[in-house]
């Protein structure tokens, strides 16, 4: 009977913990879009392979010494609206400098109506059609919209999700952009590799040897 | 008896997880419906009600741009009970501050659907249940989730003369 009261108590003290940790990182969002760069900077990017509007299959490794900004996108999405025309100047402006912009349509409709938006909005960058496994890739992209930076050795240098202003976004693009390309780049299962040991050091605790 | 307070307890557990990931998913949820009572070759007026969590909107039934998902209400009646009509509530029109010069149709805290369910006079006395799904596609102030569907399900009683 006294084991049931404590084990009840842990239970009530382990609830309110996470409540607690769960009310913080609710209010860390609410002042603005998650920055979520603990995960995912300095990660390879999970290579991937898409279609494009016109049935064109695209690996992100085809871009391999650019600098990429990916950004997942879906026409339902008011605020990844907003960022289009940015994405169309940006790449603009930084094309010479090897900016690639990357759309990737999280939309279940028809390649043709995903055109016709993408042609409304005047875009000017390679738009690739989404799907479940590259959304699983890059963390299960729910929030739209998210965008990645990568820089020319296909490592992620950032993530954004929510709507940011246009001068935060360039400043990204900037990093991305003035990075250096070095010739020995990760492979993709190298990289999933190092997604896997980044996630399983996060929850192991230390040893008591590397504690000492 | 003795597992109630558990079962209890494993529900906060799984609904404190939930909220630790920290990745809040937009939820809206229905007021629960009684029986329903419908006589046979009559009708009668069902209000449903819906509450959007306070951090998202939804789309209105009439969103102001094609490209915008709508909210809608999807019913599928047996054949004793027969789904007249629906009336949704006009849409809010609200700017936000990834668009402030555009303003959408929304809806946002709580929300009814006005509904019309009929019945055959043929129809054999009895409690029916009524099965559908409430579509929408949420926002928060600087983003999107992907369209949902909860389910709404109810009863109704057809009664004879």
């Amino acid at each position: 009977m006294k084991r049931n009261a404590v084990v009840f108590v842990a239970l009530v003290v382990v609830v309110m913990a996470l409540l607690a940790t769960g009310r913080y990182l609710d209010r860390t969002r609410k002042h603005g879009p998650i920055r979520l760069v603990g995960n995912v900077r300095g990660v390879p990017a999970p290579d991937f392979d898409l279609l494009t509007l016109d049935g064109h299959k695209v690996r992100l490794s085809d871009y391999r010494g650019k600098a990429v900004l990916l950004n997942f996108w879906a026409t339902w999405c008011p605020p990844c609206k907003v960022e289009m025309p940015w994405f169309v100047d940006l790449q603009n402006q930084y094309r010479e400098d090897g900016l690639v912009v990357l759309g990737v349509a999280m939309d279940d409709s028809e390649a043709s109506k995903i055109a016709e938006f993408a042609h409304e909005m005047g875009v000017n960058y390679q738009v690739l059609l989404g799907t479940d496994k590259v959304s699983d890739d890059y963390g299960d992209v729910q929030y739209l919209p998210t965008t990645f930076y990568i820089d020319r050795n296909g490592m992620i240098v950032d993530k954004m999700a929510g709507l940011l202003s246009r001068q935060e976004i360039e400043n990204d693009v900037k990093k991305v952009v003035n990075s250096t390309y070095k010739v020995n780049p990760t492979s993709s299962s190298q990289a999933h590799a190092q997604v896997r040991h980044r996630a399983e050091a996060e929850i192991k605790p230390p040893s008591k040897a590397a504690a000492q | 008896m003795k597992r109630a307070p558990l079962f209890g307890l494993s529900v906060l557990v799984l609904a404190a997880l939930a909220v630790a990931q920290g990745d809040k998913q937009p939820t809206v949820i229905m007021a629960p419906v009684g029986n329903v009572p419908v006589r046979a070759g009559g009708s009668t007026d069902l209000e449903l009600d819906f509450r959007i969590d306070s951090d998202f909107h939804i789309n209105s039934n009439k969103p102001k741009a094609d490209y915008l998902i709508p909210t809608v209400l999807k019913l599928s009646p047996p054949e004793q009970v027969l789904l007249a009509d629906v009336k949704y509530p006009p849409g809010q029109e609200m700017s936000f501050a990834f668009s402030p010069n555009e303003k959408l149709s929304v809806y946002s805290g709580d929300f009814a659907i006005n509904t019309v369910l009929k019945s055959p006079a043929g129809a054999a006395a009895g409690t029916y249940p009524v099965k559908g799904a409430l579509r929408f596609q949420a926002c928060d102030h600087s983003a999107c989730y992907p369209p949902r569907s909860i389910p709404v399900q109810f009863k109704v009683t057809v009664v004879r003369k």
